[in-house]
């Protein structure tokens, strides 16, 4: 059975940019505790009338044109994002018309900070098989329009970004190249340390005056972090060790680590447990924030752009967060 | 070797008086993966498989219990699936058959042995039962059907299956709000009180896309199989409006006894009506091991897709 590897990738991050001095103006916060507890420095927000499958769009014609792959030839899209643009279809539907394509399949990935992880695998899967030669997939959010920008929402609100990256699978014929193993898990006792409850089927009715706009307003997420934190810090090394092992791999093998863009702090942390040096490690959400189904594949964009992955090398891919959900990916490239 | 249904399970909340029609209806705050857990127990009982043996858990819903994280994770906490992944997926109607394409990826792939897909909806939160929101509202059932999905040797399990999206139409079926394209806010009491958070749909325009797109993708999922018309046991046609599931069976010549149309009997249930009326049918006795189904639906995206199975 042959391999899936990463033909090209894209991005696109929206011109408005978000500094910690700027949201000192919406709420009570500082940049100080901002940096502190986070490492934020900055982060983007889009404009007016701008949706999730808007900047996917930029993100995957990015890709295809680095893979050389025509948006005709793709055979399936995948689009991994917790902020669609509307409430149905999903997100890739809107992203076919934009890309001016149909007829392949096209569906969405809600899987949070592991979506991207989680399409990455199903992607993988499908060119595997041999199903499909070409899977477009898109991580993209739009956190801006549903954050609480207050004081009251100040703990959570800091943290998020808008954002949008995308990769073009295809395949690869050497069984030691490309993308050699995918470890997805989720831990549903925790779902909601970390989450946003309305517009929930569970509610009847789903959305109430109450819901959308008063004291107790539920659109908006909600995160116990200390909580996250904790579990962050134990998935993240435990997952990397199963796809280590799966291989017949041990951390020195790591040529470049991508954590999911989550908490510098976080990264920090799981870095020192694998005993990681920091260059091996590589982190922007100081310029981004936490851009959820973007984050992964903005800072594989980035690192791949400053030279920080040459031919060869192995690049682990990780992500942990709400669901709980969690993953690793590892790629020889 | 090929990836087969090694148990079914399905559940219908009473059914309850709205709009003038009798549907399934769920009246406690529960989401979706409340009505799974109650389809899975007959599932996990007939494939006698635990579930901790689930390797790998796909939800389609177009209705999660929350925003996020998706239905998926309060299934696998519910069931006591440990830590297996657990992958929310948005295909609308034709979810339950992208997440049978799906599972078959991670299972022909080695990735997975057993996988755990469920089709769940609870509508009726979300519906305008008002006047206004009735000629919707009444076509809609609440429900859930779990398959649980493993690897068997010989003839049985997936034979086939084609899907497709034209999100080109997707205006013609869609819920616009709450929606994160909205600035500054995703949705606001204003949007509420103009019902922009109830589904839209384009009746003539999704009912002319379905009768030309079912059957045709009918022929492709049978091409691939290897199988034909006449040789299938059972046509399930999964389509929010029950006409356009008898036009399908009037255009491929398929005699009323061996077309299934769940939509008639408990409104539509989207990623649900599928596996419920598939389970129904094992559940009664009507279709047995070695029978040969052909799954189909179409709907909101427009996404759409058959599967040919042998149980």
């Amino acid at each position: 059975m042959r391999n899936s590897r990463i033909l090209g990738i894209g991005h696109y991050v929206p011109p408005q940019t978000v500094t910690n001095a700027d949201l000192t103006k919406l709420m009570d916060t500082t940049d100080e505790w901002i940096q502190q507890r986070t490492g934020i420095r900055e982060r983007h927000f889009s404009g007016a009338g701008v949706g999730a499958s808007d900047m996917g769009a930029d993100a995957a014609r990015e890709a295809l044109a680095r893979a050389g792959v025509a948006a005709e030839d793709v055979d399936c899209i995948v689009f991994a994002t917790l902020s669609p643009d509307v409430d149905m279809p999903a997100s890739a539907c809107l992203l076919q018309e934009r890309l001016g394509i149909s007829g392949m399949p096209a569906f969405d990935v809600r899987n949070q900070c592991s979506g991207f992880l989680y399409g990455l695998a199903v992607a993988d899967k499908f060119v595997k098989t041999g199903t499909y030669d070409h899977v477009l997939l898109v991580g993209a959010e739009v956190h801006s329009t549903g954050i609480d920008l207050t004081t009251r929402g100040r703990e959570v609100a800091v943290i998020f970004g808008d954002g949008a990256a995308a990769v073009v699978l295809g395949p690869e014929d050497d069984p030691a190249k490309g993308i050699l193993s995918t470890h997805l898990h989720a831990e549903g006792r925790f779902a909601e340390k970390l989450w946003i409850e309305s517009a929930g089927s569970r509610a009847r009715p789903r959305l109430t005056e109450e819901i959308v706009d008063g004291p107790e307003a539920r659109l908006f997420p909600k995160m116990e972090g200390r909580y996250v934190f904790r579990h962050a810090i134990t998935r993240f090394p435990e997952v990397i060790h199963e796809a280590l092992d799966a291989n017949g791999l041990k951390t020195q093998d790591i040529s470049l680590l991508i954590p999911h863009q989550a908490n510098l702090r976080i990264s920090q942390a799981v870095a020192m447990s694998l005993e990681l040096p920091e260059e091996k490690v590589f982190n922007n959400i100081q310029r981004y924030g936490n851009t959820t189904a973007g984050s992964i594949p903005l800072a594989l964009y980035e690192a791949e752009q400053e030279g920080r992955i040459r031919k060869g090398d192995l690049v682990c891919l990780a992500a942990f967060g709400a669901g709980f959900t969690w993953g690793a990916v590892l790629i020889r490239w | 070797m090929s990836t087969t249904i090694l148990g079914l399970g399905h559940h219908l909340p009473p059914a309850v008086e709205r709009c003038g029609v009798r549907r399934p209806i769920a009246v406690e705050p529960v989401g979706p993966s409340t009505l799974a857990v109650k389809a899975a127990a007959d599932a996990f009982a007939r494939a006698q498989v635990p579930a901790d043996a689930v390797e790998f858990i796909i939800f389609a819903t177009m209705t999660p219990d929350v925003t996020f994280p998706g239905a998926g994770c309060y299934f696998q906490d519910q069931m006591g699936c440990g830590t297996v992944g657990a992958l929310d997926l948005r295909a609308q109607c034709a979810g339950f058959v992208f997440g049978l394409v799906i599972a078959d990826q991670f299972i022909r792939a080695g990735a997975y042995r057993n996988v755990a897909l469920i089709g769940g909806e609870v509508h009726s939160s979300g519906l305008d039962y008002s006047e206004r929101g009735a000629p919707v509202a009444r076509l809609y059932g609440d429900g859930a059907g779990v398959a649980l999905l493993g690897t068997g040797s010989g003839a049985g399990g997936l034979r086939g299956a084609a899907v497709h999206t034209d999100g080109r139409r997707h205006r013609e079926f869609w819920c616009e709000y709450p929606s994160s394209r909205q600035h500054p806010v995703r949705m606001t009491v204003e949007d509420l009180h103009l019902g922009r958070h109830f589904p839209k749909i384009d009746f003539d325009a999704v009912r002319a896309f379905a009768e030309d797109a079912l059957p045709a993708v009918i022929g492709e999922a049978l091409k691939k199989s290897g199988v034909a018309v006449a040789t299938v046991d059972r046509f399930i046609i999964g389509h929010l409006l029950p006409e356009v599931g008898e036009a399908v069976g009037r255009r491929l010549g398929i005699e009323s006894g061996r077309l299934n149309v769940p939509a008639a009997r408990h409104g539509h249930l989207t990623a649900a009506a599928l596996p419920v009326a598939l389970s129904e049918e094992v559940a009664q006795g009507s279709l047995g091991p070695g029978a040969t189904v052909c799954l189909a639906a179409a709907g909101a995206g427009f996404a759409w897709g058959a599967a040919v199975v042998t149980l």
